[in-house]
């Protein structure tokens, strides 16, 4: 390996922080996607204490999409608005055993055909800051500035994905990740981060497990 | 030349600051999909308050920081577009028209009765909250009061950005979202206005409903009970937790 791809590889290792993490599913049914059928990612309302970020749907959604094995998946804002209200945060059900009561609704059953939405994949998580600890200061004067010292944080990211089938009426089951990350920022004049990208860790492996649990 | 731009770093470090301490927030015209219902087979007329063609709310949260959020005509818009939506057909009254000059089964007028919201400091979270109260006042064809109807709304929004007018302005959509699909799920049984396309109140054995929405659900309500919330100004209750 050249000199400058070894540095390159090795700075790389050096700028990122530990991360950990944990995925598995729990599968109730038999799974698969035919032709032309898609899902959408939506999160678990506010009113029960959920606090899932958008940014996190909007990742899970652009995982699943990319890629040759890529499944569609239709926009949540789209859904939302299509099924209006029946899947505001104050009116989306709360469980399967609502699901046959809002077919029968005006409408309802015919929009989700046209949007061929066969899964209803339920986000519920966040990510959050557990522990931290250091001290890092910085100044500045005329000749110049500069920082010392070493601070540290630890994120949690724990999501759980409740996979609903629209066409049997039930729970597929769960998938769920949990993972861990640990940044550093240690300064000798220049600060130089060391940061665990949690939350992206948690997209791209509870995606790439929610695909195989979709598709089988 | 070097006092000059002392001076003006030192002005535009002024008035960075200055502009942190007061916030605008001006909310653009809502958008209500078409619901998913049948429409309610009245024919109905909807007087605008005068206060709904330029709603401000102006607030001092935790006595430094000021925060105004213009609804404009918002309000206004998203009522036509509900009614709309809802009923056979709308007649859309101003402050000074006189609703006898129309015809109509059933006359709605919305007011605002509360309107608050929480900043992250405030909540110690990530999120701008919103709590909207309108009072639905309902009237038959010739001026009898039907039923008066409280529907307490509520919008959460993810903090994003560093100034938190967008997220704001979102949680103040996402709250007239919530309140339309109160009024769309419970309007009916709450305030029996369907009843008003057969003709005017006989006065002499009735008496005006009065109703909270998601104060309370009724035993033979269609609607599941997770899916109903208990909502009051200032703070959140919800029966499905």
């Amino acid at each position: 390996m050249p000199l400058s791809k070894f540095l390159i590889a090795g700075a790389t290792l050096c700028l990122t922080g530990c991360v950990t993490a944990h995925v598995e599913d729990d599968r109730e049914t038999t799974t698969g996607l035919a032709e032309g059928e898609s899902i959408v990612i939506m999160a678990k309302s506010y009113h029960q204490g959920n606090e899932t970020e958008a940014d996190y749907i909007t990742c899970i959604e652009s995982a699943l999409e990319s890629g040759s094995k890529g499944i569609k998946v239709v926009p949540h804002q789209q859904f939302v608005d299509e099924l209006f209200p029946w899947f505001e945060p104050r009116t989306a059900p709360a469980d399967t055993k609502g699901l046959p009561a809002l077919m029968q609704r005006p409408g309802v059953a015919a929009a989700v055909k046209d949007l061929g939405v066969r899964y209803i994949v339920w986000l519920d998580g966040d990510t959050e800051r557990v522990a931290e600890g250091g001290s890092l200061s910085c100044a500045a004067g005329p000749g110049g500035g500069g920082c010392f010292g070493f601070a540290w944080w630890q994120n949690d990211a724990d999501y759980d994905a409740s996979v609903w089938d629209l066409i049997d009426y039930e729970s597929a089951g769960t998938v769920s990740t949990d993972v861990s990350g640990t940044s550093f920022l240690p300064a000798l004049v220049i600060p130089i981060p060391l940061i665990a990208r949690t939350q992206t860790r948690a997209c791209k492996g509870l995606a790439q497990q929610l695909r195989a649990f979709i598709v089988q | 030349m070097i006092d000059k731009i002392r001076f003006a770093s030192f002005a535009s470090f002024a008035v960075i600051l200055s502009a942190g301490c007061a916030s605008t927030v001006t909310m653009e015209m809502p958008t209500i999909p078409e619901p998913r219902m049948d429409k309610i087979p009245v024919d109905v007329a909807v007087r605008m308050p005068a206060e709904f063609e330029h709603y401000v709310h102006v607030e001092e949260v935790l006595g430094k920081d000021t925060w105004t959020i213009d609804l404009g005509r918002s309000n206004a818009s998203f009522f036509t577009q509900l009614f709309d939506h809802m009923f056979d057909s709308l007649i859309v009254l101003g402050p000074d028209d006189d609703p006898r000059d129309f015809q109509f089964d059933a006359l709605i007028e919305p007011t605002i009765e509360g309107f608050e919201f929480s900043v992250p400091s405030q909540s110690q979270s990530e999120a701008f909250a919103v709590w909207i109260r309108y009072r639905m006042s309902i009237f038959d064809s010739i001026g009898n009061r039907a039923s008066s109807w409280t529907v307490s709304a509520y919008g959460k929004s993810e903090k994003e950005g560093l100034g938190g007018s967008d997220s704001l302005r979102r949680a103040a959509v996402l709250a007239m979202r919530d309140a339309a699909a109160l009024i769309i799920m419970q309007m009916e049984k709450a305030t029996n206005i369907r009843q008003l396309a057969d003709g005017p109140l006989d006065t002499g054995d009735t008496s005006p409903v009065e109703m909270q929405a998601d104060a309370s659900t009724s035993p033979e309500s269609e609607e599941p009970a997770s899916v109903i919330g208990i909502f009051v100004i200032g703070g959140i209750d919800d029966a499905a937790e």
